[in-house]
């Protein structure tokens, strides 16, 4: 444990290296809720429509979210993973006494830790700015679930983002532009980052929660704001679990199979 | 002794992809991929005793890396047997590893952007070295490679030669028994690779530590490794004392004279092939078996103030031996 403390620690101190870096990253953030904010309350210019099912308060909370649940899920440093394997840094983990999947989950945590507060902050300044109506759930039974598939949602994006990175063992220059493609407009549009996955017809909702994707973000937010009945969230998280067992065990077995033919000659 | 590292029959073979070029050409290849095989070690076999200290050599591609990746569980053998410590370096078991180091002169586990106490703080926590022995080892290693002053810097901004040093730190911290070191001189200066070889040596004998090393610089081999291993195209050429082989491979020896007047220098042709005549210098290489009768007879017939007899530079031999001029 304490090994992984230690990790955590080296890799905040490696995040305030980059502060220049940090901040661009976090004002894009930012800038992604602010344009939602404009779009959503034109939509919603009169007070008492309901769109979709939400209405002005519940959308604006759902836009608000995002940029804390972006944070938590979204920030990663196991971006860097696939260019190193493709130029062979990996090796100086593999003959280092520890697990490569903790260690990266302990950067990610970190990662995500720094984010966590920044976004906080970030939402506590715009929420004073635009003065939104928000809704807060009260339900002990939503926020616990609530909980429950943040957590999840950690899990599966780890394992997703490894899946996709593994790719690299076979075709290292693939190593960033398919993390990109996949990520970021495959991921963050499924999830329903960009907006929410209930503006599209009811049969391709209905495909949409058999992937593992909206539990990413949409699945979180549809619980904390209680627009889906109790028994659909259990449901919903049942099917997650089954996703990140399944994920789990294709990640393990692609990793293996990488890890044999990893660096091919010449290094 | 004990065996530290045994290695029986070792075969590596990669299967490289063969893609034509652009986006197009990967997708391809992921469907129906075309593959070459490419023979790494066709069946190595050595053993290295607890504290030896073993050279590599070899021509690029040799299989000199290959090698040190398998024994160090970052490559799957193909077939054959390989035990380092008692251990099979792919199953990668924490014990085994915290008792072994890898370091590769082009990659470095220092945290890039921090300077490297910090990835000395966090060796600890990983190598779970205890408190005691983690001050001890890092002062040890501090003053033994000069780092006092530099230890709070940036990695980044370190030189080269600064940064290979606080590489061998990190990679020393936790007192490996089995150390491979793969190009550890590459690119330092002069005296950094003295300092270097220095170090290496040191650590060899005061730990009893077994150390594998592979480099292209031969001064790193004679200076440092008793025992050598050649190798070139996946199988080994030469295996024992570097000494022995100048004897097995060098057809000749070198005769040098320095003569003390120049009358019939001519005449010295008949004797051997010179490789080098500039008054009062004569260079000359003869055939082993001959050396003694020539020698005699220089000394007989021309003005010598001085002659002595010596192996092929070991350079030549192994330049020999690579292109394949075999015995």
């Amino acid at each position: 444990m304490k090994k992984y403390l230690s990790i955590f620690n080296i890799s905040l101190s490696q995040e305030f290296a980059y502060k220049m870096n940090f901040v661009m990253w976090r004002v894009r953030n930012v800038l992604h809720v602010v344009i939602a904010y404009y779009l959503w309350t034109t939509v919603f210019a009169d007070p008492g429509r309901t769109v979709f099912g939400y209405d002005q308060a519940k959308i604006l909370t759902y836009v608000f979210g995002t940029i804390i649940i972006r944070a938590v899920i979204f920030s990663a440093r196991s971006v860097d993973v696939p260019q190193e394997i493709s130029e062979g840094s990996l090796t100086n983990y593999l003959v280092r006494p520890m697990g490569y999947f903790k260690y990266w989950f302990t950067r990610d945590a970190s990662s995500k830790f720094l984010n966590f507060a920044f976004s906080i902050a970030e939402f506590g300044i715009l929420a004073a700015i635009f003065r939104p109506p928000l809704f807060f759930q009260t339900n002990i039974l939503y926020l616990l679930a609530f909980l429950a598939s943040i957590i999840i949602a950690n899990y599966l994006i780890f394992v997703i983002r490894f899946i996709v990175t593994s790719v690299t063992f076979w075709i290292p220059e693939l190593a960033w532009g398919g993390q990109f493609l996949f990520m970021v407009i495959v991921t963050e549009f499924l999830s329903g980052s960009i907006f929410p996955l209930d503006i599209f017809p009811a049969t391709w909702q209905t495909i949409f929660y058999y992937t593992p994707f909206p539990y990413l973000i949409f699945f979180p937010l549809q619980v904390y704001l209680g627009k889906i009945p109790f028994p659909q969230v259990l449901s919903g998280i049942a099917i997650s679990v089954v996703w990140s067992f399944a994920l789990s065990i294709i990640l393990r077995s692609l990793w293996n199979k990488g890890l044999k033919s990893y660096e091919a000659i010449g290094r | 002794m004990d065996k530290a590292i045994i290695v029986d029959h070792l075969v590596k073979n990669f299967e490289v992809a063969i893609r034509e070029p652009g986006i197009g050409g990967a997708v391809k290849s992921l469907f129906s991929p075309k593959k070459k095989t490419v023979h790494a070690l066709r069946g190595i076999s050595f053993t290295i005793q607890t504290g030896e200290l073993v050279g590599f050599i070899g021509p690029n591609g040799a299989g000199k890396t290959t090698t040190l990746k398998t024994l160090s569980g970052l490559l799957y053998p193909t077939s054959g047997f390989v035990e380092v410590l008692d251990y099979d370096p792919w199953e990668r078991k924490s014990e085994f590893l915290k008792q072994i180091s890898y370091v590769a002169g082009q990659k470095n586990q220092l945290w890039w952007d921090l300077p490297a106490i910090e990835t000395f703080e966090l060796n600890r926590a990983i190598y779970e070295i205890p408190d005691r022995d983690y001050e001890e080892n890092l002062n040890e290693l501090i003053e033994l490679l000069d780092l006092g002053k530099i230890l709070k810097t940036q990695v980044r901004k370190l030189s080269l030669g600064q940064r290979m040093r606080m590489e061998l730190t990190a990679a020393l911290h936790h007192k490996p028994k089995v150390l491979f070191l793969d190009e550890p001189t590459i690119g330092l200066d002069l005296i950094a690779q003295q300092k270097m070889r220095d170090f290496i040596y040191e650590y060899n004998k005061k730990y009893n530590a077994t150390i594998l090393l592979t480099s292209h610089n031969m001064d790193d081999l004679t200076n440092l490794a008793r025992r050598v291993i050649v190798i070139n195209e996946g199988r080994i050429l030469f295996d024992g004392v570097l000494e022995e082989l100048a004897g097995r491979f060098a057809k000749e020896k070198i005769i040098k004279i320095t003569l003390s007047s120049e009358d019939g220098i001519e005449r010295i042709k008949d004797i051997g092939k010179v490789k080098k005549m500039a008054f009062p210098e004569v260079v000359l290489s003869v055939p082993r078996a001959a050396t003694a009768v020539a020698a005699g007879e220089i000394l007989q017939n021309f003005p010598v103030s001085d002659l002595t007899i010596e192996e092929v530079p070991i350079e030549e031999i192994i330049r020999k031996v690579f292109r394949g001029e075999k015995r």
